[in-house]
């Protein structure tokens, strides 16, 4: 039974790359946009949603109209599709296969458990990042295993290194940065981020370059709540503590109406733009 | 069928190779060099750093990691396997020291990772870990330099210098070449950063070099520092050049002398004369180049 | 046989530690350091079962510093409180239980705030301004209730330490010397509980002078940046 291990996942080809992690790679260049801006003050994350229709129910999933009272500031929950809470302190974006996504979610949501019940405290971002890459790591190596074909974007607070994002990939390589990008277009919203992005922006300027980025890299040309999910991590005023905050649709529709990027409603868009395109107004920034 | 034996890994070829680790030594000739340089009475380490893209947060590449106060080592090949790897050596220092409270050596923890590299060309269903390892430091109570390498299949062994990763040919031929026993500190970081310059083109910035000085004693040169030495191998190198053109017009000086010589009888200078004024000191310009013709 | 303090400062935490060890009634040794250092900041003075109380130590010791070299940052003290109380409370339960009592203090650099925690072998922990194990509690407990006060500098700190110390002489009839440490953000600092102003001595040397060594050096790969 020599080929029940010798799986063609976990070995090298002559050249010494392992291929199906490349592959991995490449199938999370077709997933939906996830960009992530670092600022003193916080970090702001938004995220493309591919599941869309029209009939689709999202009023109950996390992160829904329909769920968490009013004025409930950090949501505890999720975005639904592609931003999840991991702990407290730390909010993840995930780029790629939704289905080992979740499992990727569960396990960094137990790690950070067992980290509260070991420490007292919240684990720390980065120690989060590394154990979840460990996991992926472990999957290029050992047999019969296909990697996580997910990309993950953290970002994070912690007493000891303060506002923190990082990024990770299917082969368990994972970096820290200041802005940026995994999923389609990466490329081209990563050299966007470059240009634009300014050593001490302020929380708003991080959002709005976020969302400015990815109004120019989605293929839509209107942003809204139906497409996106947004979450920021900043400190709570008084307590100094992290606040993890993801936007409910109708924050989201309406912080994009202040930034001038879309946020309206598809059947409204629709009727103004029937009355004479006053609706397209909000839309000049978009060149692409 | 050929083509399965370097899938299953347990599996010889028929002509005694064992494919994966083959191709994961290729994968270690993918990374970044690392070079290590053994002294007198230091041990340097110096690596070729990815320059990190102007959103990165550099505090995150690392490519040196401390296993213990006293042991540092480099890797080359797949980041994330030597993350493994070396936690795994962390655990080990730790539990040696709980166990005989002692600091481990340097040979033993050398052995202990290739160890692990070894189980993993050897077990069921995993493939080998795509990574060379460069260990240095100090054994306690010992005022010895140490340099071992490990490779993928588990071997180890012990260097006066050493280099892993890309081009690591061309450079261990350059270490061959250049390297004299009992270097002193400054020489070793020279040798180590000259070596590096072999493959590494953009110069300082992409240069980190870790030096070990004692047990437990170890310094992470400040990119400045680098960027000194680089200056310096740059002028000397600049200073050779000269030299060689210099000694290249002499020759050419001479020989064009000892044409006209040959003519009128009264090649007084020799040609090796002018050879000798450029091999002095500084930029003199050679006497001999223009008085050489008469 | 033995007797331990400590006492949290404004921006430092006092532990004190008796020195003898031995067994029953007899005293074997009366140099025994039974302070450990676990870190930059962070000290414990243990006492309990004679050998469990180094095992445990050298255990915690080691995993204290395994998370240091893993993550370039040692543990802060409230976490490193959290994970020795676990290890203790999943200790009582097991076949071999540890016997261990101890006072953890540390010096937090984060938020550049003194800690000290009672801990013993039970797994309870109690996060206090001062506390006291084994003989000391008898005697210097009350002198603390008395004489602390909310943020003592290192003066009337010390003062307060040597007012515990001379109680225990008084009252109890087993004779102790002690060891003593003070940490605040330079690190560690023996310091001379018998002489007369221990903190002026401290202050004219160099600090280096006064340190005690972390069981490790601390670390510099990576730059630990502390945020406040």
């Amino acid at each position: 039974m020599a080929r029940r291990y010798d799986s063609r996942t976990t070995i090298f080809s002559p050249e010494g790359r392992l291929f199906q992690v490349e592959y991995a790679m490449e199938a999370i260049s077709h997933a939906g946009t996830v960009l992530a801006v670092l600022s003193k003050e916080g970090i702001a994350m938004a995220a493309e949603k591919k599941v869309t229709g029209k009939l689709l129910d999202l009023s109950l999933a996390p992160g829904g109209e329909g769920m968490g009272g009013e004025g409930t500031e950090a949501w505890m929950g999720g975005g639904g599709e592609k931003i999840f809470l991991l702990n407290n302190n730390i909010l993840a974006g995930l780029a790629g296969i939704t289905s080992d996504a979740n499992s990727l979610v569960n396990f960094a949501r137990n790690s950070a458990q067992k980290h509260l019940f070991t420490y007292d405290e919240d684990i720390p971002v980065e120690m989060l990042v590394q154990r979840l890459c460990d996991m992926k790591q472990g999957y290029t190596q050992f047999g019969g295993l296909r990697p996580f074909g997910v990309a993950l974007l953290y970002m994070g607070w912690d007493p000891i290194y303060g506002f923190q994002l990082y990024q990770s990939d299917p082969s368990g390589n994972y970096s820290g940065w200041k802005a940026t990008c995994i999923g389609s277009n990466h490329s081209s919203a990563s050299s966007l981020l470059k240009q634009d992005y300014k050593e001490d922006l302020t929380l708003e300027e991080a959002k709005s370059l976020c969302l400015k980025v990815m109004s120019k890299t989605m293929d839509s040309t209107k942003l809204s709540s139906e497409k996106l999910e947004f979450a920021t991590m900043t400190l709570h005023p008084q307590t100094k503590q992290p606040l993890s905050k993801i936007y409910r649709p109708s924050e989201l529709d309406g912080l994009l109406r202040d930034l001038e990027l879309g946020g309206t409603k598809e059947d409204l868009i629709g009727a103004m733009e029937g009355t004479g395109g006053g609706g397209a107004v909000g839309n000049v920034a978009i060149s692409t | 069928m050929s083509r399965s034996y370097d899938r299953a890994l347990t599996v010889f070829s028929p002509d005694g190779h064992l494919f994966q680790v083959e191709y994961a030594l290729e994968a270690v000739r993918r990374g970044t060099c690392a070079v290590g340089v053994r002294g007198s009475s230091c041990v340097v380490l110096g690596v070729e750093k990815k320059s990190t893209l102007q959103l990165q947060d550099p505090r995150t590449v690392r490519k040196v990691a401390m296993l213990d106060d006293h042991v540092c080592v480099a890797f080359a090949g797949l980041t994330a396997d030597g993350r493994i790897l070396i936690d795994k050596a962390r655990v080990e220092c730790q539990s040696h020291r709980l166990t005989v409270e002692d600091p481990v050596s340097i040979e033993y923890i050398t052995k202990h990772i290739a160890g692990i590299q070894q189980k993993y060309t050897q077990s069921g269903g995993v493939r080998p870990f795509g990574i060379s390892t460069l260990v240095v430091g100090f054994d306690p109570n010992d005022k010895i330099p140490k340099l071992y390498q490990t490779e993928p299949s588990g071997i180890y062994s012990a260097w006066k210098a050493c280099s892993i990763g890309r081009a690591s040919k061309t450079v261990r031929e350059f270490l061959e070449k250049n390297y004299t026993e009992n270097l002193e500190r400054d020489d070793s970081i020279k040798l180590t950063v000259k070596s590096l310059l072999e493959v590494v083109q953009t110069g300082a910035k992409n240069i980190e070099i870790s030096v070990m000085e004692s047990y437990g004693v170890i310094t992470h040169l400040e990119q400045s520092e680098i960027e000194k030495i680089v200056a310096t191998i740059e002028s000397e190198k600049e200073a050779e050049a000269e030299k060689k053109r210099q000694r290249l017009a002499a020759t050419q000086a001479g020989q064009a002398s000892m044409a006209m010589g040959s003519q009128a009888v009264s090649g007084t200078q020799t040609p090796s004369a002018g050879g000798a004024a450029g091999e002095g000191e500084g930029h003199a310009t050679v006497p001999g180049g223009e008085s050489g013709v008469q | 046989m033995e007797c331990s303090f400590g006492l949290t400062g404004k921006d430092y935490v006092l532990l004190c530690s008796d020195m003898s060890a031995g067994r029953s009634i007899i005293r074997m040794k009366s140099d025994e350091n039974k302070i450990k250092t676990l870190g930059p900041h962070l000290a414990m003075a243990y006492g309990g079962e004679p050998g469990d109380t180094n095992n445990f130590a050298e255990y915690v010791e080691r995993n204290m510093r395994l998370y240091h070299i893993r993550n370039h940052y040692p543990l802060l003290p409230e976490s490193a409180s959290a994970w020795i109380r676990r290890t203790l409370a999943e200790s009582i339960r097991s076949r071999k239980p540890y016997s261990v009592n101890l006072l953890l203090a540390g010096y937090d650099t984060t938020t550049t705030k003194p800690h000290l925690y009672w801990i013993d072998y039970l797994g309870t922990k109690a996060v206090v301004p001062y506390a006291a194990h084994g003989m000391g509690v008898y005697v210097s407990l009350s002198t603390m209730d008395k004489w602390w006060f909310n943020d003592m500098n290192k003066r009337e700190g010390v003062d307060v330490l040597k007012k515990c110390i001379d109680e225990v002489k008084k009252r109890i009839t087993v004779h102790f010397n002690f060891n003593c440490i003070l940490i605040d953000k330079d690190g560690i600092h023996h310091i001379d509980i018998e002489s007369e102003d221990p903190i002026t001595e401290l202050e004219s040397q160099q600090p280096k002078e006064t340190l005690v060594d972390a069981p490790n050096p601390p670390l510099d790969i990576g730059n630990v940046g502390v945020t406040a």
